[in-house]
């Protein structure tokens, strides 16, 4: 463990030194939490229509409000409270793709830069290497996870309607930041661990990485259409299957992870 | 033995890259392989490193043979000097040691980490970026990072490529001083003269090993013992003193003779008497000795040829 942790140090001095890296990660972040400010605030405002005007949201008005936590919001308010609650799942994005890009850094960087024979001649072992690599890439994005949920949240207190961001308070919105968004994120970067293992490129291990993504875009289409919600109990059934599939990758990345096709395959 | 190298034999697919090598280190040694480009000499020390498996054969390290078992732990007791510094640019030297400090889990890794930097006198850049450092310095640093942990073998992939001639000689005595700290060192290099100034026993391999022996007996075998005598007169006035005398390997450059003897010592200074009494007047007589060059060039073309008969 202690050999881990070491290289966890190295990789976050390493990524202090490289914030480039970030990029991908903080852009969505951004999008993420502007798509919807630009929904529910900006809109209207511009328009000079309320989100309640329309017959389209009065379901979403309804459930809303038909929840003791939120009874008291006017009708904007919890139209606005159902935006800001589905366009969570976006932010889920943010450490998806921060770990995805920072993972395929982080292994194809070793091996284009030629660091990776020293590292694999010491007593480290394969589990060892790979868990420093993975936690290497899961903190700093979990790290801006939580920034982009601070400002998301902060920008709901001073921007919506008085008591929405109560709304994103409740247990579900909470899971989804704090159990989906790390599983996503873990089974992402294992993803694009174990491809990196085996591509020549940090591209080709981002877009196989990039897989993830699908689900959770699909996930906010079947919310914002109303036929699925991230219920506590959705949640906790989607978090039991990504942590099988968290398990089985992180087997497959041990056994994906060939040092002598690194050493003699890579020049 | 501290390393042995038994039967190893390696194959990428369908290429095989060495074939069948064998031999035996004992502690305080230097052991050089030399070879032409590809002939397997990486892919030897990376089989010795524990970092990849021999398809056949087997290494190893004292008296346990080295295994995926216990590979972890056996690289413990090795420093490996790769071909590349491999070195984290971002990264002060002091940070790249200290990592590798810690993945030995070294009890005191700041005093290591010191005691590398002093041996390789680089105290004085430890806080620059890697990426800062000149070629010399990188491979100095690489070095450092390979004795950090005091291994009792020690493979050197190439030491001096890229060095000037001054960090060259101090790599060189680095390695004459672990020697002496009883270390037993692997030397892969296309620099003969390093390899003549530092190695006990050479090996020439071309996948497999052409000639495994000490310089001198290498060239003995190869050249047998000659003496250069120079002559102020022409040298080809003499021969028939000397093949009269029993010296029948006789070759003449101008004033120059070259013989063919059997033992320097004793023959010296019979030939230089025949050659006096006969009338010749000597300026010089010296041993001749093959440079390593000539010896590896010759082990070379006397494989190719045998290569060329037996395919």
């Amino acid at each position: 463990m202690t050999r881990t942790v070491a290289l966890l140090r190295k990789e976050l001095a390493d990524l202090r030194q490289n914030r480039a890296v970030f990029l991908p990660a903080v852009l969505t972040g951004i999008v993420s939490i502007f798509l919807p400010f630009f929904v529910a605030i900006f809109v209207p405002a511009v328009t000079g229509e309320q989100l309640s005007d329309s017959s389209d949201v009065e379901i979403a008005s309804r459930i809303y409000r038909d929840q003791p936590a939120l009874a008291d919001l006017n009708a904007e308010g919890a139209i606005q409270a159902w935006i800001f609650q589905q366009f969570l799942v976006l932010l889920v994005l943010t450490p998806v793709a921060g770990s995805m890009s920072i993972a395929a850094y982080s292994v194809i960087g070793e091996k284009q830069a030629r660091t990776l024979e020293p590292l694999l001649a010491t007593p480290l072992t394969t589990f060892e290497l790979l868990a420093a690599k993975v936690l290497g890439a899961l903190v700093p994005a979990l790290g801006l996870t939580l920034a982009c949920f601070a400002a998301y949240l902060g920008g709901v207190a001073l921007l919506a309607q008085p008591g929405v961001f109560r709304a994103l308070l409740l247990p579900a919105p909470l899971a989804i930041i704090f159990i989906l968004g790390p599983l996503a994120a873990l089974a992402a970067l294992q993803l694009a661990v174990c491809v990196s293992s085996r591509v020549n490129d940090a591209r080709s291990a981002q877009q196989i990485g990039a897989l993830v993504v699908l689900p959770i875009g699909a996930t906010l289409v079947l919310q914002l259409t109303g036929s699925f919600q991230l219920t506590v109990p959705v949640i906790a059934s989607i978090a039991l299957a990504l942590t099988a599939v968290n398990a089985g990758l992180m087997f497959l990345g041990i056994a994906l992870f060939d040092r002598e096709s690194i050493l003699t395959r890579w020049k | 033995m501290v390393l042995t190298a038994e039967h190893l034999t390696r194959r990428f697919d369908s290429r095989v890259a060495v074939e069948d090598v064998s031999f035996d280190l004992v502690a305080g040694e230097i052991f050089a392989l030399l070879g032409p480009n590809g002939a397997g000499k990486t892919t030897t020390l990376r089989m010795l490193a524990g970092l990849i498996e021999p398809s056949s054969g087997r290494v190893r390290i004292g008296a346990e043979t080295l295994s995926r078992q216990n590979a972890s732990r056996l690289r413990g007791r090795i420093g490996f000097l790769t071909e590349m510094p491999g070195l984290w640019d971002r990264l002060t030297v002091r940070r790249n040691l200290f990592v590798y400090a810690q993945l030995h889990r070294l009890s005191r890794p700041d005093a290591a980490v010191d005691e590398a930097l002093d041996l390789l006198d680089m105290r004085d850049r430890a806080g620059d970026p890697a990426a800062q450092l000149s070629k010399g310095l990188r491979q100095r640093v690489a070095l450092a990072r390979t004795l950090l942990h005091r291994p009792a073998i020690v493979l050197l992939d190439e030491p001096t490529a890229g060095l000037d001639p001054e960090s060259a000689r101090e790599v060189r005595e680095l390695v004459l001083r672990l020697r002496g700290e009883q270390r037993t060192l692997v030397l892969s290099t296309h620099n003969l003269d390093e390899v003549e100034r530092v190695a006990d026993r050479v090996a020439v391999m071309r996948a497999r090993l052409v000639a495994v022996d000490t310089p001198a007996a290498l060239r003995a075998h190869l050249f047998g013992a000659r003496v250069r005598v120079v002559l102020v007169q022409p040298g080809a006035s003499f021969i028939n003193v000397l093949r009269e005398t029993g010296f029948t390997d006789i070759q003449t450059n101008g004033e120059t003779l070259s013989i063919g003897v059997d033992d320097h010592a004793a023959d010296a200074p019979l030939l230089v008497r025949r050659l006096v009494e006969a009338g010749a007047s000597v300026v010089t007589v010296v041993p001749e000795q093959p440079s390593l060059e000539e010896v590896y060039l010759r082990l070379l073309q006397r494989d190719a040829r045998s290569g060329a008969v037996r395919s």
